[in-house]
């Protein structure tokens, strides 16, 4: 596991290193640190800030990634020699980030690393470049601000350029005499994490093409350009055009590479091993993500261990046969489970799928018929509300919530016979494509008036109203405390904030919560739901 | 050891020889009909007549316009150092106006040690140019703009071009505009007034004959007979180069190559890859390592995706591709999951599992680039409502699968029948 943390974190602790390794050397920094501080910083900060690793070790890190290091390794070639742009692409989490960084550690040359995810616009990506070129920290003393302020790509070039023709002098000056620790050669290499995401907040398609072409704008032998994309260089195609830098490929993980990372780091391999002959298989029918395997296997092999007094036992053929017993009715149950990690964000679905988060987990953990959130009474109200709204058409609204709606349910039944199959194929389509309908906030409130008053005729039936108190202050809640309870659903994604209506200009509604879920609320509040529902 | 650093030595040669394009193009330089030439006489002569001149020179990316260009510039600036000064601009960067004026002010400052305003307006910066093109009409002095990317400074108001060729109409100046685009069309996107003042020269780069390539690879894999290194060494290198070209699997292997891409930066970008796979220990190159870069550089993106793709989601694949065979105009998850189930009722297929996972495996889909949004600008609605679109033809996806390991036999089977 060593490995993958290394992996995953690789790409901050590098700065992180890089800070603590200025801190120790300084110790009084931290109390009152002086802008003058900022220029002792040398040029080599540029380079990883660890003790660099052997190639051995390099190797060994990343198991089933040997070519992808040697060739890299080939393309940047022996010091001081210049290298064409490359481009590094392959699934999410095979290693491409670390193993270029690890590279440039065993290599100790000096590099700027800027991720697009966490620089996340043309500013922010050009201001942290020149920062880091220029060895500027942001503190305190300078009000967190950057060395420079860019934001056209025009700007950007002369300053970078300015920028590195400094640090290559800087480099070169000092090339004699190299030591333990220094940086490496003249050569600097700029590298590109996460190219991909450019693409969403890249909206007039400039930065691209530029980012592609910046070696031809530069003109400097001296600077190396590497890109790390999740996306395949034909997603970059576009009718710009562009010479495309050297692609380089880095594969998804096959079962057995899969098998021998997990197995690096385990204390007990044998047991991991039977534990992997059963798992692995199944599991990568779904995914071969690591990522998303390692948090499933973690808490599976914890229950597979459980009949096990010693987990460094040594498993015969009668204890794998126990074992086996013991997990198989819980495989079935996670392979449809979404694991805990929040799935990779793409594209903009990001926030949509968060939200949902926390909407699919009661479904996923199964049988229960509780929410496991807190919710307030008159939220789940406001809940039922808006999915109702969503979900039925607005003309049948005063059938549906009529007080003296007895004859209209017939009505209703009648009108829906009528349909002809065609129709109502058609009506199914539509509920399929495009999904909940939107609706004004008075609709949403009036309903929400509607379905209080009704669940406390409901409940004064039922219970003889030993639980009235707390529906009626659903039913008088002022209208503020309403309004406030409405943000905080749309807040938490329930309800989405859509488009404004093209023709009243007010804004219209959308309730994202699953039939299933909203049953379960309305249970939890005794409400009957499915009497409001309409069905084609 | 030594024969280590000999080999390094080497490497750093030829790859620095790659890198550097206007090495790579001098061995066009000396033919007398060649673009090298006829551009050189173009500039020359409007530096000696003193007169304005417009040329464009057009060809494909990377058939090394700017290259020759900055060879030409080069030599000239050898010829006449103090008659001419070159200003360059790119329409990637320069494509806003008020960028691109301010951009020619900075650089004509600094060319003339003037000292540059940053808070200069649009105007001040282009009553400054044209104040400057006359000074310098007047001293004589030729000003080259480069315009790469030509076609986008032509998008917009082309403000710019026309205040340039505009003032070039005056008698006292003295300038000459090239502009590099990879758009043949290039001079038909000016506006009327614009296109009146242009004069229509254009220089057309095209792709290297078989004969300009077999000089260009002997022209730069070959070690010089003048260097450091040792002569044996050095005529061992060529001689073994000599037989690799002269080999006919080479000139396969370069042919295959070319097929798909022609121009010479994608030789070079090829040529680079072959040398930076050269042995180390021996430090000659070998035929193994053009095989190798042609490998590694000639990629299929599409069937790369589909051999990372897990078999659930080939599932989804198939189940796609089953929707846009039956024409259905627009289907989103929601859809997809429809036919899922229905296979799976139909079938009793093992690889059955929850919506959520299976909706975690649409995204990955997503990610990978082989199913997109048929529209970006809609916000607020959930990935399942969207629309969406497979990005790969159900021939790539049937090649890819049948080249997947262990896809399953059903799958294939549903592949080949149709919807």
């Amino acid at each position: 596991m060593m490995a993958m943390q290394e992996t995953v974190t690789s790409g901050l602790s590098k700065r992180a290193a890089r800070c603590s390794s200025s801190a120790t050397t300084r110790s009084n920094t931290v109390e009152n640190r002086k802008p003058c501080k900022a220029h002792s910083l040398t040029i080599d900060e540029l380079v990883f800030g660890r003790e660099p690793l052997s190639l051995d070790d390099l190797l060994s890190s990343f198991p089933a990634r040997t070519s992808q290091i040697l060739e890299l390794l080939h393309l940047f070639g022996p010091l001081n020699s210049p290298m064409l742009p490359v481009f590094v692409y392959g699934g999410a989490s095979t290693g491409k980030t670390s193993v270029t960084l690890q590279i440039l550690r065993h290599l100790n040359r000096p590099f700027v690393y800027s991720s697009c995810r966490t620089c996340y616009s043309a500013r922010i990506l050009f201001e942290s470049i020149l920062n880091q070129l220029l060895l500027h920290t942001k503190n305190e003393a300078n009000g967190y601000s950057s060395i420079r302020r860019c934001e056209r790509p025009s700007d950007f070039v002369n300053m970078l350029r300015e920028a590195l023709v400094d640090t290559i002098n800087n480099l070169k000056g000092r090339l004699g005499k190299s030591k333990a620790g220094c940086a490496n050669g003249r050569m600097i290499y700029l590298v590109f994490d996460s190219l991909e995401l450019v693409q969403e907040w890249d909206k007039n398609s400039i930065l691209l093409p530029f980012l592609f072409n910046l070696y031809d704008i530069l003109k400097m032998p001296d600077i190396g350009l590497i890109f790390i994309s999740s996306c395949s260089p034909d997603a970059y195609y576009s009718n710009m055009g562009y010479l495309d830098p050297i692609p380089l490929y880095f594969p998804e993980y096959t079962e057995d590479d899969i098998r021998q990372i997990f197995l690096r780091n385990q204390a007990n391999r044998k047991l991991y091993s039977c534990f992997f002959d059963v798992v692995l298989r199944p599991f990568c029918r779904v995914t071969r993500r690591l990522d998303e395997l390692s948090t499933a296997f973690s808490s599976l092999f914890k229950k597979y261990c459980e009949p096990l007094s010693d987990p460094m036992v040594a498993p015969n053929e009668e204890i794998k046969r126990r074992l086996f017993g013991h997990i198989q009715p819980h495989i079935a149950q996670a392979l449809n489970e979404v694991f805990q990690v929040a799935s990779q964000p793409s594209l903009e679905a990001n926030r949509e799928t968060q939200g949902r988060g926390i909407i699919r987990k009661p479904g996923s953990c199964g049988n229960l018929d509780e929410i496991d959130f807190h919710m307030s009474t008159s939220g789940k109200y406001l809940l039922i509300s808006a999915f109702l709204a969503s979900r039925n058409p607005a003309t049948l609204d005063a059938s549906l919530f009529d007080p003296k709606g007895g004859s209209d349910s017939r009505k209703r039944k009648r009108k829906a016979s009528g349909k002809s199959l065609e129709n109502k194929e058609i009506a199914e389509q539509d509920l399929l494509m495009k999904g909940p309908g939107t609706f004004p906030l008075e609709r949403l409130l009036a309903i929400f008036q509607c379905i209080t008053s009704v669940a406390e005729d409901f409940l004064d039936e039922e219970e003889q109203g030993d639980d009235l108190s707390r529906v009626e202050t659903g039913s008088i809640l002022p209208m503020s405390d309403v309004l406030l309870q409405l943000s905080s659903l749309c807040n938490a994604n329930f309800i989405i904030k859509g488009g404004s209506c093209p023709l009243e200009g007010t804004t219209r509604y959308r309730s994202t919560v699953s039939e299933e879920l909203a049953l379960k609320v309305a249970r939890s509040l005794k409400f009957p739901l499915s009497k409001y529902l309409y069905r084609q | 050891m030594e024969l280590e650093n000999r080999a390094e030595k080497t490497l750093n040669l030829l790859r620095s020889r790659l890198c550097d394009p206007s090495f790579i193009f001098k061995s066009f330089s000396d033919s007398p009909d060649g673009n090298y030439s006829k551009l050189k006489f173009i500039i020359s002569s409007s530096i000696t007549e003193a007169c304005n001149n417009s040329i464009l020179l057009l060809g494909p990316r990377g058939s090394g316009k700017i290259a020759v260009l900055e060879l030409v510039i080069r030599d000239l600036l050898l010829e006449h150092a103090d008659a001419v000064s070159v200003i360059r601009l790119s329409g990637l960067l320069h494509r806003d106006e008020n960028c691109a004026f301010k951009e020619v002010a900075r650089q004509l400052c600094s060319e003339h040690q003037l000292s540059f305003s940053k808070m200069a307006s649009f105007d001040d910066n282009s009553q400054f140019m044209i104040a400057t093109l006359r000074e310098c009409g007047l001293a004589h002095k030729t000003v080259i703009f480069v315009l790469n990317e030509f076609d986008l400074f032509a998008q917009g108001k082309q403000r710019l071009l026309y205040s340039l060729l505009d003032a070039m109409q005056s008698v006292t100046s003295q300038a000459v505009v090239v502009g590099v685009s990879c758009r043949l069309d290039a001079d038909q996107l000016l506006e009327k007034r614009v296109r009146s003042r242009f004069s229509h020269r254009k220089l057309l780069f095209l792709h290297p004959s078989n004969e300009d390539i077999q000089r260009l690879l002997e022209h730069v894999l070959s070690l010089p007979t003048d260097s450091s290194f040792s002569h044996d060494y050095m005529v061992e290198f060529n001689r073994k180069l000599q037989n690799i070209l002269a080999d006919q699997r080479f000139k396969n292997i370069i042919a295959t190559y070319l097929d798909s891409s022609s121009t010479v930066n994608h030789l070079v970008r090829f040529l680079f890859v072959a040398v930076s796979n050269m042995d180390m220990e021996s430090g000659f190159l070998t035929l193994e390592n053009f095989k190798v870069a042609l490998s590694s550089i000639q990629r299929l993106p599409k069937l790369e995706c589909i051999k990372d793709c897990s078999i659930l989601e080939l599932y989804i694949l198939v189940c796609m591709k089953r929707l846009e065979v039956k024409e259905q105009n627009s289907y989103n998850f929601n859809t997809v999951m429809k036919e899922y189930k229905s296979i799976h009722d139909s079938f009793r297929t093992s690889d059955y599992y929850a919506r959520s996972v299976c909706l975690r495996a649409f995204e990955h889909l997503l990610q990978r680039g082989l199913v997109c949004f048929m529209d970006n600008r809609v916000q607020g609605q959930s990935v399942e409502f969207r629309s969406v679109k497979l990005l790969i033809s159900p021939i790539e996806l049937h090649q890819g699968m049948k080249s997947y390991h262990s896809c399953p036999a059903i799958l294939l089977k549903l592949m080949d029948r149709e919807g």
